[in-house]
Formats: C-alpha cells, structure tokens, sequence
C-alpha cells in the first residue's frame, strides 16, 4: 500500500519495533511511561528485541541519550541544544514517540508564538454565546500534556519572543495551569514533562534568560564526532527518507557518501580531515541534515532526469547548491577549496572536481 | 599447602580499604604481608607517626646515573596504608612482601618512565575496556567494587576480578616474566613468616587483586635462596616524601595513581561516616559552590537536580549509587547548562583538588634535604621557611660594614644558593623583576615555602647529594641535551648566576666544539651577547671570567668573517639579522680585548658590495658612519652610487632604508645626502618614480613629525622655498585625489 501521507509521525513509523519492545519489557516502568528507560535507549540507540533488529535512530553519542532520559525519569524538563541539523528535533520526536507513543503533542515556537498559544485560548463564538465554560476552552498541546501525563515538544523555543518564554517557565516550576475564567486550575498528572529545542547559531534568535534555562537539563548535542559516524547517520537517514519518496533511483555508494561527508566536514571545520591544510569556511551550516537532504536530492535528480545512479554532475549540483548560500563570499570559499583541496586529491576525486568546476 | 587469608585489591581503592580493616578486624591476624618492597620495612614506623598526613610516597632511587626511580604512593584510602595503621594500632606485626627496590630498579621493564611495572599491563585494561562497555574498566571497577556492599562481596569479587584479568591476558603481557618473579619471590616472603611460626590462618596478604590467583597457585613454588641471589641488583636508596593530591592524578597509569584522588577520598568519607550516598551529594556541592565563588550563580535546587538525575543515571546502568561519570554528567547538565567548558575548573578543583602531603620533621631526610636545611641556616634563611610568601632584597655588593669575609659576601651566597634552587625547577624561591638602574647589583626573590618545593626537592635527590652537586649536575646535562649554542650559552649563564664557574668551563668547551660547526649570525650573536653579559658583569659575582674570552673572541671572530655572506638574503630574513648586527656592534665597542678591524672590515665589505641585501648593506654604511670609518664624502659618493638612475629603484630606497635605521639625527644634518636624493628623485621617469615612491614611503614611515620637520627644513633650503610650508604639507594628511593615487600603488605590478 502506498502511503499518502508525505511524512508520518515517528511512532507510527516505528510501530513494530515499539510494540517490540513493549512486548519485551522486564524492567520497571515509570509512571506514565509505556516502557522502561532502558527500552527507551535501546530504541533510540538500536539493538536487537527478540527477534526484531531495533534500528539506530540517533547516532554517535550514546551517552548523551542516557542523560536526556535520565532527565525525563526525573520530571526535569529536557532541552536540547545545538546547531542546525544536530537532530536536535529528531531526538526530541523520537524520546516521545517511544515514552508515550504519541510525539505529536507539539508547540512549534515562532516570533508570532503567542502565551495562549503555550496555555489556552477560547473558541470566542461559543466563549460569547455561553460565557467561559470547558467546552469553549481551547486548550494547548501543554494543557493535553499536564491532563494526560505525558510529554509536551517545544520546537525552537529561542525563536518565541520572552514574554512566551517567560510563561513557560511558570509552568515549569509549578507544574500547573490556572484558569481565572472558570475559577479552577489544572494540575500536572505524573510523567508530564517538556522537551524544547533551541538553536545556537541562527540569526533572530531570542537569547533564552537565566531563569527558564535554569528550569530545563540541558544536552548540548555536538555535530557527529568522526567522518565515520557521519557516513552512517547519512546512510541510514537517506535510506530511511528516499524509501518513502519515490526516487527512482538506487542510494548513494559509499563512495558518494563519504565525499559529501568528506566535503561538509572539511569545510564546517576550516580545515581538511588530516589537519594539514586550512580552509576557509562557508556562511552556511553544512549540517549533516543538509548532506543528507543534498543526497536526497542528488537521487531525484538521477532518478528524474538521469539513469538512476547518482553522476558526478547530480552531486555537483546538489553540493554548489548547499554550499552556497551567499553569492560573493561562499562562492570564493568554493573556488578556492576546489583548487587548493578537492583538485590534488587524486583520480578518486577528479571527476567530482571537474563537475563542480564546470558548474561555476 | 594452607595458604594464609589473601586479599586482592586495587591499589588507591577507598572501598578496598574499607572492606580491609573489616577483614582484618575479623580475622585478627598476627602478621599482615603489604605489597611492596620489603626493604621499605624501616619505614613503616614513620608511616604510623602522628604527624603524618597523606598522600605520601616513598621512592627508591638507583644511586648511580643513568638514574632509575620506582615510586609508591600512599592516599588515606589505600588499602595498604590502612593496613599498616591496622596493625599499628592493634599491636600487630606488619611487612613489606615485594622484591627489594634494588631488585626492582633493575628488572629490564623499570625505565625511568615507568613508574611501575604494572603500568605496563595497560593492553589488558584496553581488552577490559571493550567487555567492560560504558567508558571503560575506570567506571566498571567503580560501579562493581567501590559499589560493593559487603567485605565477603569485595574479598570474593576483587580474587575473581584479579583472575579474570589474568586470562584476558594469557600470559602475553610483555612483563610477564616480572610478574612470575615477584610471586615467587612473594610466596618466599609468605613461607619464611609460616617458617617463623605464624600459622597461615594467622597471615592476611594485601595484594593487588591480579596477585590473588597467582599467590593460590599450587603448583608454583616460592622462590629458592639461589634464585633470588641470582636476581639482577643496583645499588639503590629509598625515601618517604610528601606527595600532593596532583601529582596522584598526573601519574594516571594503574597503581601509581588515580585520576580523581580528591573524589575517591570523597568516597572514603563517606564510608567512615556510614553514609555512602554523601559522596554524591558532596561532590555536587562543591562544583555548586566553587561556581559560586567564581561568579557563577548555581542554586540549591539546580544542585537536588544535578543529584537526582545522577541517580537516574546509574539507574539505568544498573548501578545502585552514580559514579564519577555519572556525577560529572549529571553537572554537566544541570549546573553547566550542557557545557564542559563551563564547569571544568570546577571539576578539575573537586575530583584533583589541592591537598598535599605532610610528614614531620625528620622523617624525610635525603641527603640533599639535609644539605638544604644546612644551607638555610648558614645563610640565614631560616625564617623564609614559611607559608606566607615574603620578599627578599639582595645587594651583591661587599658589604665592607662587617668584619668576616663570610658575611660581607652573605647575600651574594645567598643568590648563588637561590640561583641554584632556580636551575633545579624548585619553586622556593622566584625571581622579580628589578628596574633596570640597578639591575646588576640589585636581585629580589620572593620566597615561599610549599610541601609541593619539599617535594621538588626529594625529586632532585635523585641529581646530587647536595643542591651544588643538583645544580651542576642538572646544568651539565642540559648541556649534553642542548641541540644548539643558544642552549649552551643560557647555562654559561645560569652557572655564573649560581656561583659555579666549573659548570661554566665545562659549557665553555662544549660551546667551542660547537662553534666549529656551521652557525647562523642571528645565533652567533645571541650567544656572544650572553657571553658578553657575563664578562662584564661577572665581577659582581666575584667570578673569573677570563676563561670566557678566549671563547667570545672565537664566536665574535666568526661572525666577522660571516656577515657579508649572510648579508646574502631576503627582506624577511634581514629583519632578523639588522638587530644581531646592531649587538655583535655594541659587544665589539664593550670589550677591548675583542680585534675591531676584522670588524670593520666585515662591515665595510657589506657595505661596498652590490650582491648583497641592500638594506643591510645600508644598515652597515650607517654602522660606519656612526663609528667615524665613513666620512662625509664617502657617503656623499655611495648615495650617488646607489641612487644613481638605471639602478632598480627598490634595491636604492631599500638601501635607503637600512641607512635611515640607525642614528637620524647625524643623517638629517648632512645637507648634501638630501641633495643627492633630490637629484635621484628628478633623474626617475613616471614609472621609475612611481616605483621608489613605494619603498622611500616605507622608509620614512617611522620618522617622528619633528624628524620630518628637520628634513622639510633641508628640502626647503635645496629647493630655495620657505621651511615651515614644505614641512606642513609633509606632516599633513593626504588629501583625497593623492590618497587615490597613493592607493593605486598598492595594486602596483612589480613582476616586470
């Protein structure tokens, strides 16, 4: 059956190895949980259940999962922390998905984010005709959070302005919502918690104060340690995405994977793998969610214009268009990185580095 | 065979300490057997005075060069050292079991890196790391033996714990031969007390718990009085010294030390106080509280946070109490918003920490101890001996006020004695900075005393007898070390600033053989300006410095003879050779006893040739001129020379340059010099013009407004045309449409 829908939540995807792991489960459960912590760890860091192989969806920094969960045993709210693409929101979907089955309580903050939007806000036709009842109350993926005892999402809490910023925190450290209107409060049942997000590098970002950041635990999640974990999170993201897309056209060769790879980290880092050779950086990111898009999209181009099998041509494309991202200053940062690195690479690389060069 | 009770441990272990004196207190033993060498008997009385307060160490030193060193450090929480204050207290004999140090010290895998042997066994811990998963066997051994709730849990799990590792290791690790030895040799020490007529119920044996199975063997016999006559021996001493906190955390390899000492101790306290989870709690607190004494406002609430995510952290290890790892990441997260960088200090402050060592007076006497106690009092230094750091003004002068030789010389004796401290790397004593009016006869030293200077001082037993003997010992080989002359010229120094010329001839010699061989001029300077310090104001120090001369004179020599040739190079590589041309000057005009010809000669030679940089070679004719060897019509001429048109314009303002470095003032007076360069400047196309104006731009960059006020004045007086108004255009900012043109010369094409 083809599915229609372009991008189903996390626990639906991973129904199976979920319900697995359900099935499977000796350790004690928190309150409010469908499964231990330490099935939470093996579903995001993988494993094997029985008979079902549990796939890796966060690689690299193990421990760094441990903490997050930790955190959520003990009622802390978590925030995540890093640049973008560190698979700060993928983390976050997947701790939900696998501690209530449900990652789709979630507040996607922006500059227009309002505190309503982060407690409640009222259906204003029957709010007039009725006057404030529990009907006319709409209520927020937070309020859901607090009744139910489950685990709220915050995306990009840095991009809401601090009065928002500020409501939160309130409700952090006293676990409850009151509504004046209808002379009550509500009171978090047990496992409710928050996972929030921020970003550390994006321009218009709020600067998060003290005070809430002292209301969270925080994680700091470092872009991929060596070019090898790297290779392996590009590999099975790309497998994972290009599989519900339709392509037409076969994943990537190692090959391909590593010179990607290969190309972001030298160019994120200011210099080249083995530390000889300095390099000058792009404004952009290069996050490894944008290789990993990149490669995507080199795989549509093939699949679509091409015979199926990345070319040199489809990854030059994809790579000039991730790189730059500022006309005047990346272009020359290109330029020069094709000459002075790619170009001395050997035979291995020519044909990517004539392509590249052809695309300039 | 009845074995006696064998209890393995891990070296620096608080529970295996804790679990120790349980055992022992429930066994009662007559004799308890401590790994370590048995020679080091004599000292277990001083390990039991009052007084002493751990981390201490003993170390046992070859008393011949190439020295090799073995040392033991001892924490509060070492299983060994509770067990010596065990049998202290209930009247119980207690040994040392291990090889004897002389022994020890010439096994083929004791190198002087090597603090101990068991170091080398680290391939077995990597194997261990692998099975042990998380970050290695650190947190393992921590989460299954520090964790351990009960003694027959840690007896029993340390023994099986010792043989696993033994299988891990199969008998390949390299020093496997040493370790056969020393469990022969420790079933000999074993069976000599059964001898005695302790019963082997009587005996508990502390080991290292990898000793365990290898001590039950029953098929290996002891070790026979041949065969341990046979044993490989060197002349060794062994002495019990202070130690600190960082120095156990610096030496991380197995045994020697601990990465954390300041936390295992936490971890002790905890057990003495019967409450295992203040550990915990303590530690956290003190990363809170060293972050709040440095500005960084962490609250009680982020610290119960910071404990119960550390809680849920060994939880899901299956650990019953965090450790280390988890306590650092659980502050990580909670007080160090998710950063390291935020809280390392604090870290490094609460795991290391500061304590240090202390033993009373008397117990650690290593002749070079005694030798610097001696000297403190003969120089009456005795009351620096304190904590509070305190300074100490030193005139080097003879004090003609008093009547013995002895005194008059005090505080020049009194620097050589600090100056030697100095050469050793103890820190008793630092050098100040003096203002330079002063500066040969005048020294401040701020003085103060720290177990860490005791402990340097113990190390440097291993140099010499004396602080002399040290001193010049460690001088000499730095001269055997040294790769080049500077190096040596440094210890010339250094041993006329500590009073033992001896060292200096026998730098002195080394310095001439290296001289022979192929030197820069840069090099040559610096060593002859050292040389030249020491010669002139070696008097001070009531020092010879004859035997120096001959070698200035060689070094001074040679780079007379070099200096044209290494004239031969780059604007790069002359901005380093100006200033050593400048001292290799001053050195020529300081001593008489230097020949000033080769000199001037050398300096004339650059200054003639055409090959050669010509900014040095300006920088000589200003050298010469300076000195009275050029005259007026002679510089009249080589401006014309060097100016003259065909010449490439950059070689005839670089050499314009190089002139205009060295005394201005003489330069700006001579009239016909700005004549010359006037006619140069009008003889130039546009394009040649264009050309000097870059580089004459360069060389008068750095004139002062008063400078370029007096060359206006020349110009004025050449020209015909009023002063004051040639010099207010010179000093004014360029305008727009010049700024342009000057601009456009950056972008000048010289490749042509």
């Amino acid at each position: 059956m083809k599915q229609e829908i372009l991008r189903l939540p996390a626990e639906q995807l991973f129904q199976k190895e979920i319900d697995a792991l359900i099935a499977a489960e000796k350790d004690p459960i928190p309150t409010g949980w469908k499964m231990s912590p330490r099935s939470v760890r093996t579903y995001i860091c993988g494993g094997k259940v029985g008979r079902t192989v549990i796939t890796p969806k966060y690689i690299g920094h193990e421990r760094l999962v441990e903490i997050a969960i930790a955190t959520l045993v003990t009622d802390r709210a978590l925030l995540l922390i890093g640049e973008p693409g560190t698979a700060k929101s993928w983390l976050s979907e997947h701790l939900c998905a696998a501690i209530n089955g449900d990652s789709t309580k979630v507040i996607q903050g922006t500059a227009g984010t309002t505190e309503e939007q982060l407690r409640y806000s009222w259906n204003y036709a029957m709010l007039l005709a009725q006057g404030p009842s529990e009907e006319a109350m709409l209520k927020s993926p937070v309020f859901h959070a607090m009744e139910t005892g489950t685990i709220a999402r915050m995306e990009e809490i840095s991009r809401c302005a601090s009065e928002v910023q500020d409501a939160l925190i309130s409700i952090l450290s006293e676990k409850r919502i009151s509504v004046p209107e209808l002379n009550t409060e509500i009171a978090a049942k047990k496992g409710f918690s928050v996972i929030a997000t921020a970003n550390t590098r994006d321009k218009g970002v709020n600067e998060m104060s003290a005070a809430l950041k002292r209301r969270f635990n925080i994680v700091v999640l470092p872009a991929p340690a060596d070019l090898e974990s790297e290779m392996e999170i590009v590999r099975t993201r790309v497998a994972q995405l290009s599989a519900g897309l339709d392509l037409n056209s076969s994943l990537p060769v190692d090959e391909t994977v590593e010179k990607v790879c290969t190309i972001f980290r030298e160019l994120r880092s200011g210099e080249t793998l083995d530390r000889r050779q300095k390099v000058k950086g792009t404004s952009g990111v290069l996050s490894t969610a944008e290789a990993i898009s990149l490669l995507c999209n080199s795989m549509a181009l093939a699949g679509s214009f091409g015979n199926g099998e990345i070319s040199e041509e489809d990854l030059a494309a994809g790579l000039q268009g991730a790189i730059i991202k500022d006309e005047e200053k990346d272009i020359v940062a290109w330029k020069e990185y094709l000459e002075n690195v790619m170009k001395k690479r050997g035979s291995k690389w020519s044909g990517l580095y004539k392509a590249c060069k052809d695309m300039l | 065979m009845k074995h006696p009770y064998i209890f393995g441990i891990r070296h620096l272990s608080p529970a295996g300490a804790w679990h120790l004196k349980h055992f022992l207190t429930e066994k009662n033993p007559k004799l308890v057997l401590v790994e370590g060498p048995c020679d080091f008997d004599d000292q277990l009385a001083n390990f039991v005075l009052p007084a002493v307060k751990p981390p201490i160490a003993v170390l046992a030193y070859t008393q011949e060069s190439p020295i090799k060193t073995i040392l033991y450090p001892f924490s509060e929480y070492s299983p060994e050292y509770q067990a010596i204050l065990w049998c202290h207290k209930n009247k119980r004999e207690c040994r040392f079991m291990d090889l004897p140090s002389e022994v020890f010290l010439a096994l083929p895998s004791s190198t002087p890196s090597d603090q101990d042997g068991e170091e080398q066994r680290m391939n077995v811990y990597a194997l261990l790391d692998k099975q042990a998963g998380e970050d290695g066997h650190e947190t393992f051994w921590e989460r299954t033996m520090e964790h351990a709730g009960d003694t027959e849990g840690y007896y029993k799990g340390a023994s099986t714990f010792g043989t696993e590792l033994r299988e891990l290791g199969q008998g390949e690790e390299h020093d496997w031969p040493e370790i056969l030895v020393r469990e022969a040799f420790m079933r000999r020490k074993i069976q000599e007390a059964i001898k005695q007529g302790f019963a082997p119920e009587e005996i508990v044996v502390v080991t290292g718990a990898y000793h365990t199975a290898g001590l039950l063997d029953e098929s290996a016999q002891p070790m026979s009085d041949a065969e341990f006559k046979s044993l490989p021996r060197l002349g060794a001493d062994h002495t019990l010294m202070p130690y600190s906190n960082y120095r156990l955390s610096t030496r991380s390899g197995y045994g020697a030390g601990n990465k954390a000492p300041a936390y295992y101790a936490l971890l002790w306290e905890g057990m003495i106080n019967d409450d295992l989870s203040l550990t915990a709690r303590s530690y956290l607190s003190r990363i809170a509280g060293y972050q709040r004494k440095n500005g960084n406002p962490v609250s009680s609430a982020q610290v119960i946070e910071a404990v119960q995510l550390a809680g849920a952290l060994a939880k899901l290890r299956g650990g019953k109490r965090p450790a280390l790892r988890d306590l650092r990441d659980a502050a990580v997260t909670c007080l160090g918003e998710g950063r390291f960088s935020e809280i390392n200090l604090a870290v490094a402050d609460t795991e290391i920490g500061t304590a240090i060592g202390m033993l009373p007076d008397g117990v650690s006497r290593t002749s070079i101890q005694e030798d610097f106690y001696r000297k403190l009092k003969e120089l009456k230094l005795d009351k620096y001996r304190s904590i509070t750091q305190q300074d100490l003004a030193l005139d080097l002068r003879e004090n003609r006020k008093v009547s013995s030789q002895k005194s008059a010389f005090l505080d020049l004796n009194r620097s050589f004695f600090l100056h030697r401290l100095r050469v050793l790397s103890i820190s008793f004593a630092q050098q100040q900075g003096v203002s330079q009016d002063n500066a040969t006869y005048k020294e401040v030293w701020s003085v103060r005393w720290t177990p860490e200077a005791e402990i340097e001082l113990v190390e440097a037993a291993l140099k010499g007898d004396t602080v002399a003997q040290a001193a010049s010992f460690c001088m000499k080989e730095r001269v055997e070390q040294s790769s080049n002359m500077t190096g040596v010229a440094k210890v010339i120094e250094d041993a006329f600033d500590c009073g033992m010329p001896e060292v200096a001839v026998y730098a002195t010699a080394a310095l001439q053989a290296m001289a022979v061989e192929a030197a820069s001029l840069v090099e040559l300077s610096n060593v002859a300006h050292s040389l030249s310090v020491v010669i002139q104001y070696g008097s001070i120090r009531q020092l010879d410095p004859k035997p120096l001369i001959p070698i200035l004179q060689q070094i001074f020599y040679r780079s007379c003879l070099i200096l044209p040739t290494e004239c031969s190079c780059d604007d790069e590589a002359s901005k380093a050779i100006a200033p050593a041309i400048d001292r290799l000057n001053s050195i020529a005009l300081a001593h008489d006893f230097l020949d000033s010809n080769p000199w001037i000669d050398a300096l004339t030679q650059t200054s003639d040739r055409d090959d050669l940089n010509t900014k040095l070679s300006g920088y000589a004719m200003a050298i010469l001129l300076e000195r009275g060897f050029a005259t007026g019509e002679s510089l009249q001429l080589e401006v014309q020379r060097r100016l003259s048109r065909g010449t490439p314009a950059e070689l005839g303002a670089g050499w314009f340059e190089g002139l205009a470095m060295k005394n201005r003032y003489s330069l700006i007076a001579r009239l016909s010099l700005w004549e010359s360069l006037d006619d140069y400047l009008d003889a130039l196309d546009d394009e040649e013009f264009k050309r000097a104006l870059i580089f004459l731009r360069r060389a008068f960059a750095d004139f002062t407004s008063m400078e370029k006020d007096s060359i206006a004045e020349n110009l004025g007086e050449i020209w015909g045309l009023n002063g004051q108004e040639i010099s207010e255009t010179l000093n004014a900012d360029l305008g727009g449409e010049e700024k342009e043109l000057v601009e456009s010369l950056d972008n000048f094409d010289f490749d042509f």
